[in-house]
């Protein structure tokens, strides 16, 4: 048995169990319980993934779940999200019956998001695919009096559960040209097949994981569901499933299709363009936050896709995109930290809501600023450094004209983010409110702004680590 | 010393905002204080700097990324002089704002942060920091001109921001491809002039030059990439305007200067009569654009695209001319000229702010016979527009002057029409000077009043210091001529 490969795995999922009686029971105070557990679970399963990252690759459970640097880098990215995400969430919902029950959520979606990461076989990515979905599902349902919180929901489980069965049926042609399941052995067994079949497969399959990446077409569950969820679960969505779909596709076209099996890199280019394209388009007319910051992340995915499709040509394109998937995790949720500390205060998320922060919250009004700013590429932070890489590994692979596509989406994306921080520090506010504040949101604002900022002028170190963990098993 | 130039602004301005908020006047004496501060270091870095050695001086490198880029900084002498130049108008910024206490510590900051993004981006040896600090040198701006801006403030701002970010991407992506064209990859500045890598690939070097001089081009600005201008210079307030038409033109004629003609010098003479034929249509279409207004503040604005087509021209011609001496004149006029449109034009925006600020109005119709009230104020504002019109004895003579020798040896046509764009320069300044000083007094201007030291001081340091350079230019020459020297090479 490989037991000692799974610990982080099983602290989480143990605690997840175990939570679970607990958050029935708890009561007034001890509602904090849930979550002061799973945090602590969370750290502490991070301190049992560092050192993995050191682990020389190998197969574990028959070869079915990889040990490598690649998965130990994401699923430490995976629990600093959940980490910072259950410290928003505590604030949010602090004295409501969702207090003790959010947590519980998160873990289990964490663990999926963690197994997904490192499965190399087709029956536990599909699922792990539905352990990160169905707590996703019931996390944006979790405030039951939300009307538009259930139809978020109902929206993200049909569009999800129909996404996710068509993968599943893409899977099964893999394993059907091939006869197993593992993810090497497709990939030297597809050899000398009929390309349309793959090509058949490799549709089916990106379905899937475009539902999970919010790549275009296959978005449009995501600007509803972001927008009927609660902020902190936005920003939860927007970014677990991403990170681990992201690095499940990179393992799965690079292990089950290598050397741009049925064109892959061309494919992925194109949707990449596309993407980003429409993202930051139909950003532009948004009105309100957690629409427009879905529609960013949108914009976002398209970015990071051009650097996964040049990973097989770009020696530098594997560490882009876990650089940039460390630093979007950082921005992403500084920015839904706020909004949703700005919704808790008016209930509201649109942009008369943060009209004229900078006067009454100055601090909250300059973190969400620096978010904005690193999102839209503006150095010396996070997001500026990752877009450089990214636009280095996609002319490095041959897609300069892909480079410039982004470049251009980045200069008119700029519009809609300072669209945001010109209603904070241009306007008078409509009302200004007594400011409530939360040491959940505090923390979660504050690490992520500082390692915005810090990952941004020092980028060495994420770097430095992203390319370690660009070690796969092959 | 120099990492200390560069960081003190910022230092400064994080101890800024750390100070109790019902405190501004304490706010603005630390402010003037770091930037004061700042001007001695800069003062120290030319002490100690050698005019002779056209090498690098002053220089810091330290590992930053590991893909290449470092944390490198020097200087040469067109770096030093600009960091000098921007020491000055933040001092000059910093007296000016000492009595304006809306939302100090954010401004103060925001100029403070902006200092070190210039100050950076003249030092930067390397083009991923070169590219980080062009943007710190940027930002502060946008928030400059959307908060203490005037009425059309939102939309000036964002066009500003707009227009900006497009040029730099443009930019960002000419600097990767740069950057992959090397072997091995570096984004060190003195190691891709010394390579020289786009020589053998016409085509990549030709996109490499259109994304750098998009990039440059909006913020010199040059025809047709101008039009952000005069809304930005209009609405922003008074230091804002001092600072952008001073200083942050400025970056993108350093980049042409700097970067995009020593990295391929070939390149752009093979694009040279473009250049030169952008450059001469900015030269005219700015000086008649500034004759037909009627709100100073836009009438100055415009005039800075003629006066920063004259950098233009002169790389342009730097790059063609045959002869050593051409180049070098050319590049020496187009570096002097940076430095003598930062204080002139930065000293006319003060002027106008002055007179804005008493009266509640630019409109040169509504001024008049300021001569007899106002005669500090006046002599102060003839010198200047007199100088920017390039009259001898002032710096802008010695800069204008010496393009216009260098491109007579390329063309008497170019030469020809650069002194029509001088004469319609010289009207400009005419009508203005005689709309505002001569003629009969409006009689709701009575009430105008004396200056203020705060307000007496500021142009007093720019105009002495034009004076300054148009008496000795040996003394700015002197400083720049092994970097000319190099460059031009």
């Amino acid at each position: 048995m490989d037991l000692w490969a799974v610990v982080p795995e099983m602290i989480l999922a143990g605690l997840a169990l175990a939570l679970v009686p607990v958050a029935g029971w708890a009561r007034g105070r001890w509602r904090v319980t849930p979550g002061v557990v799973a945090l602590l679970g969370l750290v502490a399963a991070a301190a049992v993934t560092v050192p993995m990252l050191n682990v020389a690759p190998k197969e574990a459970f028959c070869g079915t779940y990889a040990v490598d640097p690649f998965r130990s880098f994401y699923q430490l990215v995976i629990e600093a999200g959940a980490a910072i995400t259950i410290l928003i969430l505590q604030s949010h919902f602090r004295g409501t019956e969702q207090e003790p029950q959010a947590p519980i959520a998160v873990l289990f979606a964490t663990v999926g998001a963690m197994g997904l990461v490192a499965a190399t076989d087709l029956g536990l990515i599909v699922l792990f695919l539905q352990m990160v979905s169905f707590p996703s599902y019931l996390l944006v349902a979790l405030v039951r009096s939300d009307k538009r919180a259930q139809e978020a929901a109902l929206k993200y489980f049909i569009y999800g559960a129909a996404a996710l069965a068509v993968m599943a049926y893409g899977l099964t042609f893999l394993f059907g040209l091939t006869g197993s399941l593992s993810l090497r052995a497709i990939g030297a067994g597809l050899a000398g097949v009929d390309a349309a079949w793959i090509a058949f497969a490799l549709g089916l399959i990106l379905i899937g994981y475009g539902f999970e990446m919010t790549l275009v077409p296959f978005h449009m569950w995501a600007p509803d569901a972001f927008q009927g969820a609660s902020a902190p679960v936005s920003g939860f969505v927007s970014v677990v499933p991403k990170v681990a779909a992201f690095a499940g596709l990179m393992r799965l076209l690079m292990e089950a299709m290598p050397g741009g099996l049925s064109n892959w890199p061309i494919v992925l280019s194109a949707i990449a363009a596309v993407t980003m394209t429409f993202g930051n388009l139909v950003a532009l007319r948004q009105r309100s936050l957690k629409r427009l910051l879905a529609y960013s992340s949108i914009a976002q995915a398209g970015y990071i896709l051009m650097a996964v499709a040049v990973a097989e040509r770009a020696a530098d394109a594997l560490p882009a995109v876990g650089y940039y998937l460390a630093a979007y995790l950082l921005m992403n949720l500084a920015a839904f930290a706020v909004v949703a500390q700005v919704e808790r205060w008016f209930g509201s998320d649109g942009f008369e809501a943060v009209r004229g922060l900078f006067r009454y919250a100055p601090w909250p009004a300059a973190a969400l600023t620096l978010a904005l700013l690193s999102l839209a590429g503006i150095p010396p932070l996070a997001g500026f450094a990752g877009k450089v890489f990214l636009l280095i590994a996609a002319i490095d692979g041959g897609l300069a004209w892909l480079a410039v596509i982004a470049a251009v989406n980045m200069a008119f994306a700029l519009y809609y983010y300072v669209a945001i921080i010109a209603e904070m520090y241009f306007r008078q506010p409509s009302r200004t409110v007594d400011v409530a504040r939360g040491l959940g949101y505090a923390w979660a604002i504050g690490l992520c702004t500082f390692g915005t900022i810090a990952t941004g002028i020092a980028p060495r170190i994420v770097l430095d680590i992203a390319q370690v963990g660009s070690r796969l098993l092959h | 010393m120099l990492n200390v130039a560069i960081f003190l602004p910022l230092l400064t301005g994080l101890v800024v905002l750390t100070l109790p908020r019902n405190r501004p006047g304490l706010v603005r004496r630390i402010a003037l204080t770091g930037a004061v501060l700042t001007f001695l270091v800069a003062i120290v870095l030319w002490a100690g700097f050698d005019p002779n050695g056209g090498a690098l001086q002053w220089r810091t490198t330290v590992p930053w990324i590991p893909i290449g880029a470092s944390y490198d900084v020097a200087i040469n002498g067109l770096s030093l002089a600009l960091i000098l130049l921007t020491a000055v108008l933040m001092t000059v910024v910093m007296i000016f704002v000492l009595h304006e206490h809306d939302r100090a510590q954010a401004h103060a900051f925001l100029f403070l942060l902006l200092a070190t993004g210039l100050i950076g981006l003249f030092a930067a040896q390397d083009l991923l920091l070169f590219y980080l600090f062009f943007e710190v040198g940027l930002v502060p701006m946008y928030f400059i001109i959307g908060i203490w801006g005037g009425e059309q403030r939102h939309y000036a701002a964002l066009k500003f921001f707009l227009y900006t970010r497009a040029g730099s991407l443009a930019m960002l992506l000419g600097f990767l491809g740069l950057y992959l064209s090397m072997r091995p990859h570096s984004f060190s500045l003195p190691a891709i002039i010394a390579a020289q890598p786009l020589a053998q690939v016409p085509a990549t070097a030709a996109l490499v030059f259109f994304a750098l001089l998009i990039g440059f081009g909006v913020k010199l600005p040059t025809i047709p990439l101008h039009n952000w201008l005069p809304d930005a210079h209009v609405e922003a307030p008074t230091e804002g305007s001092v600072v952008l038409a001073g200083l942050q033109l400025k970056m993108g004629a350093y980049g042409l200067v700097a970067v995009l003609l020593p990295i391929m010098p070939e390149t752009v003479a093979r694009f040279g009569w473009l250049l030169v034929v952008l450059a001469l249509v900015s030269l005219l279409y700015g000086a008649l654009a500034a004759l037909a207004q009627s709100d100073m503040k836009r009438l100055i604005a415009y005039t800075s695209v003629n006066h920063m087509a004259y950098v233009m021209l002169g790389i342009a011609v730097a790059a063609m001319a045959g002869s050593d001496a051409a180049r070098q004149l050319a590049v020496s006029g187009a570096s002097v000229q940076m430095v003598s449109h930062g204080l002139l034009t930065g000293g006319m925006f003060l002027m106008v702010g002055m007179l804005q600020h008493r009266a509640g109005t630019r409109e040169i119709s509504r001024f008049g016979g300021l001569i007899g009230r106002m005669p500090l104020f006046s002599g102060l504002f003839a010198l200047l527009a007199f100088g920017s019109f390039g009259l001898p004895g002032l710096s802008g003579f010695i800069a204008e002057f010496q393009v216009i020798g260098a491109a007579l040896q390329l063309s008497v046509w170019i030469a020809a029409v650069t002194v029509l764009g001088l004469i319609l320069a010289t009207a400009v300044y005419l009508r203005l000077t005689a709309g505002v000083l001569m003629g009969r007094a409006a009689p709701d201007l009575d009430k105008l009043s004396w200056l203020m030291p705060h307000e007496i001081w500021p142009v007093a340091i720019v105009a002495a210091l034009s004076v300054l350079i148009g008496i000795f230019p040996a003394m700015l020459i002197a400083a720049l001529d092994g970097t000319v020297r190099v460059v031009a090479h």
